[in-house]
């Protein structure tokens, strides 16, 4: 019987706050505390319900322990050995290989899990002679995009420095819901007098608190922010210091906003012309302004551009380089690890967009897909046309699914893998919103027959009579040599506390120096028109599928689905401690849309669109833009994962990412 | 005032119900009916009132009425206010059950017996906040301590740079709330801080008032 202790480790989830963690293990190694880290400053001594709910997670009752196999026939799994698993995974992916090449094998990877040991399982595919892997992200990247065109890199203040702000503006974004410890130095420096603006379709607990609220239809917030640019500029409130010295193409843009005079504004976005130039006139005249964007206004196809142009307003009023300021995006400077050591790239590799996986399994050539390894990932659920993407998987000649629990993903698999919790195998994990590189340590043994996914690749390695060099031995002397050149010997200071290996200090630009071609903010980018095709100067242009597309007429409602503060995308949903306390599954609909359709609070409703249908319970509320309807995605309880039947494969002006909020529905009584 | 409780800062608290998890775990209440509740107030977002969350688990009431309604004197009074239970002398007669307003004992099936909060007094024997509010991500919830002084203290108070741990409410504390009563005249120690935020202030104080006529 071990010691009672306490470990320091971090949450490796998809999520802004990243939390150092303290996990206290009783003598029997069951876990009996887990607190935040205080040493992590960003986070604050704090974790969040998904943080604690790991104390139920690790051991729940429908962990995977071990390797399943589907039956011929059905849905039922039945356990087998890794021998077992892995041999008829080695033979089927060799059959497979023989016949179409390697490419015919999707290898999968999502976000679900965080550590640089995840590309791993590159060192058996290289080797394998390739696969199709995929290209973007679900998530971020246009903005990514835009900001790095904009700023030359995404970079932003340290999270302390929020409560020196004397205004912050929230845009497309929900912090009390999906970045907690951010919306405490909020309510923190609102306590010590700062106004808190939210643009936002939905009513939330964040614009709940706010001190000024707006609500444009969505995909218009680019016609907002050259709106607000506008009347800043016309009122003599830019910072014209800071755009003399600081700032390239100011006069094409100044040319570009004499477009968007706020009436015209007013028309796009739907908003009252006196709310507009209150929001301006509030963000200009107050400072430090901070300006926080969330990811939420760029999924849909014009992104890039929209991102832009909200990233322009911080440097039109100055705010940038400045405590308590700033444009926050996300923050990439714990991202220093150096490159895994992996075998060269063979000919046969190939990469589809992420979004449109789906489309690329049906009708992909020269090889078809024939088979599928998913980690990390519940693609089945999370992916725009999911239920597409589902029945193809499970058309396919080999799936093999590495999770925790049976996802609706793994439902499609023939080999479902067991897969560690966070607690189970180090790691090195990054952040995006505050700066710290932190160590996620082993505590305890996987239970069962659970095997860390480094693990598998390597014994995959091994049954193909692969090199297994390229897998650690010592994964601590392993994950040293990831850490940035001369900063090796930190290793042993980050088991004690996270660390900001990044020398950008705390205020982002604070020495004005921007690494884009002009070494200036950039207003207009030659770049982003090479590029991307896209105008060198942020513009607003309608969506394709909007709110004012002719789509419109048919399927009226704009439909968002935005993420809750109860679970990452579909993680922790299948918790009993966390549905106890979880947000109702329904359909936001305003009292105005709802009347003209004769939808009472509470009655169930179908959800439609040319892609899919689904049904569900109906809120009516008048929190939410007429025009406007709102479902939480990551909902899969009973292996329903309703909201992505809706939603398009589309892909983002820039970089490649998706377009879930570009989705027009209409919604009728059942 | 006089014993000790719980300060909800209706302006800060986001409902997200890490309290009632924290409560699980220190407890180990795994399976068990969970001692505390996050009570969502107009979800709807309703125009006629303000959306606020009250998170709640025993008030450790002045007059206990589970106290006096308990027949085997499960219950005991510390001199700090603490409203223990002791499931050793437990009948599981479940008379407190009736007795609380509050709905605050929860009989457990398999035991037999009840439970309930006990502000986790072996924490506070050891100067540490109670749990819940120890896990309390926007700092929304305060543990009250009976010389009326804010007991802000938590296992990690003093190495956090941006968390004053002199910090005081910074709002004008009140005993009740619209959808916070004490029916029964128990004098319970939960204060409240009034929600902040244009639409909350606003909307809670037009409550406040329709109640007061």
């Amino acid at each position: 019987m071990a010691a009672p202790r306490t470990i320091r480790t971090v949450c490796p989830r998809n999520c802004y706050c990243t939390c150092g963690m303290l996990v206290t293990l009783d003598g029997h190694d069951r876990i009996v505390r887990i607190e935040g880290d205080p040493a992590n400053p960003a986070t604050g001594g704090h974790v969040c319900l998904k943080g604690l709910s790991y104390a139920r997670r690790v051991g729940y009752h429908d962990r995977l322990l071990t390797p399943m196999r589907r039956r011929q026939a059905g849905r039922d799994f039945d356990p087998i050995s890794w021998d077992d698993a892995l041999g008829e995974i080695a033979e089927r992916l060799t059959r497979i290989r023989a016949t179409h090449g390697p490419s015919s094998v999707l290898y999968y990877e999502g976000s679900g899990s965080h550590g640089a040991l995840g590309g791993l399982s590159m060192a058996f595919w290289r080797q394998f002679g390739g696969c199709t892997t995929t290209y973007g992200d679900l998530c971020w990247p246009a903005g990514l995009e835009a900001t790095r065109l904009t700023y030359g890199a995404n970079l932003h203040n340290h999270p302390r420095l929020t409560r020196d702000s004397r205004f912050i503006l929230i845009w497309g974004h929900n912090p009390a819901e999906t970045n907690i410890h951010q919306w405490r130095l909020i309510l923190d420096a609102q306590e010590r007098g700062a106004i808190v603006a939210v643009v936002d379709p939905r009513s939330t607990d964040t614009t709940d608190a706010a001190d000024i609220h707006v609500q444009p239809y969505p995909g218009t917030d680019a016609a907002l922010a050259l709106g607000l640019a506008r009347i800043i500029m016309d009122a003599g409130l830019h910072d014209t210091a800071f755009l003399g010295e600081h700032a390239a193409g100011v006069e094409q843009y100044r040319a570009r906003l004499a477009d968007y005079p706020v009436e015209r504004v007013a028309d796009i976005t739907g908003l009252d012309p006196a709310a507009i130039r209150g929001l301006a006139l509030a963000y200009a005249r107050t400072r430090p302004a901070l300006l926080i964007a969330g990811f939420g206004l760029q999924r849909h196809h014009r992104a890039g551009q929209t991102i832009r142009a909200v990233a322009l307003l911080p440097a039109v009023t100055g705010n940038v380089g400045v405590a308590g300021g700033g444009w926050q995006y996300a923050n990439l400077a714990s991202h220093c690890l150096r490159p895994l050591p992996l075998p060269p790239e063979p000919a046969g590799m190939r990469a589809i967009p992420v979004s449109q996986v789906a489309r690329h399994l049906d009708t992909l050539a020269d090889p078809p897909i024939r088979a599928a390894w998913i980690e990390r990932g519940n693609p089945g659920s999370q992916n725009p046309a999911a239920p597409r993407l589902r029945a193809a998987l499970s058309s396919l000649d080999l799936v093999v699914v590495v999770d925790q629990f049976m996802t609706p993903t793994a439902a499609c698999a023939n080999v479902v893998l067991p897969a560690k919790t966070l607690f189970e195998e180090e790691d090195l994990v990054t952040a995006y919103w505050h700066p710290y590189l932190q160590w996620r340590a082993k505590i305890l043994e996987p239970p069962g027959h659970v095997k860390p996914e480094t693990e598998i690749w390597r014994l995959m390695c091994e049954r193909f009579r692969y090199d297994t060099t390229w897998f650690p031995a010592d994964r601590i002397a392993y994950l040293r040599q990831l850490l940035p050149a001369g900063r090796e010997s930190a290793l042993e200071a980050l088991m004690d506390r996270p660390l900001d290996l990044s020398e950008h200090g705390d205020v982002a630009f604070a020495d004005r120096r921007f690494p884009t071609p002009s070494g200036r903010v950039q207003f207009a980018s030659e770049e982003a028109a090479q590029r991307w095709g896209v105008g060198a100067v942020p513009e607003y242009a309608h969506l394709d599928e909007g709110h004012a597309s002719a789509l419109a007429d048919r399927l009226p409602l704009q439909l968002l689905s935005c993420k809750t503060r109860d679970r990452i995308h579909s993680q922790f949903g299948n918790l009993d401690w966390v549905r106890e306390v979880e947000r109702p599954h329904v359909i936001d609909i305003s009292q105005q849309d709802a009347s003209a359709r004769g939808i009472i609070d509470g009655a169930r409703v179908a959800v439609w669109n040319d892609r899919g249908r689904i049904e569900l319970a109906a809120r009516v509320t008048p929190g939410i833009r007429p025009g406007v309807v709102h479902i939480l995605e990551g909902w899969c309880h009973e292996g329903d994962p309703d909201v992505n039947a809706l939603t398009a494969e589309g892909v983002t002006d820039m970089n490649h990412g998706a377009t879930f909020y570009e989705c027009l529905v209409e919604v009728e009584p059942v | 005032m006089s014993g000790a409780g719980f300060l909800v800062g209706l302006h800060r608290c986001v409902g997200c119900g890490s309290c009632v998890l924290a409560c699980r775990i220190e407890n180990g209440r795994t399976e068990e009916q969970a001692w505390r509740r996050v009570l969502p107030l107009n979800l709807r977002r309703h125009p006629g009132g303000p959306t606020y969350f009250l998170s709640v688990a025993c008030h450790h009431c002045d007059e206990p009425a589970c106290l006096r309604g308990c027949p085997s004197r499960a219950y005991e009074q510390r001199a700090d206010g603490v409203v223990v239970h002791h499931e050793d002398r437990c009948l599981g007669c479940r008379y407190c059950e009736m007795t609380c307003p509050f709905g605050t004992p929860k009989y457990d099936d398999e035991r037999g017996i009840v439970s309930k909060c006990h502000l986790c007094a072996q924490r506070l024997d050891q100067r540490l906040a109670p749990a819940c509010v120890a896990a309390c991500p926007t700092e929304a919830l305060r543990c009250l301590m009976p010389d009326a002084t804010p007991n802000t203290a938590t296992p990690t108070t003093e190495t956090l740079p941006h968390v004053a741990s002199d910090a005081t409410p910074s709002a004008v504390t009140r005993t009740d709330v619209p959808g916070f009563v004490d029916p029964a005249g128990c004098r319970p120690n939960i204060r409240f801080t009034p929600p902040r935020g244009a639409r909350r202030a606003a909307l809670f104080a037009a409550l406040e008032e329709a109640m007061r006529r």
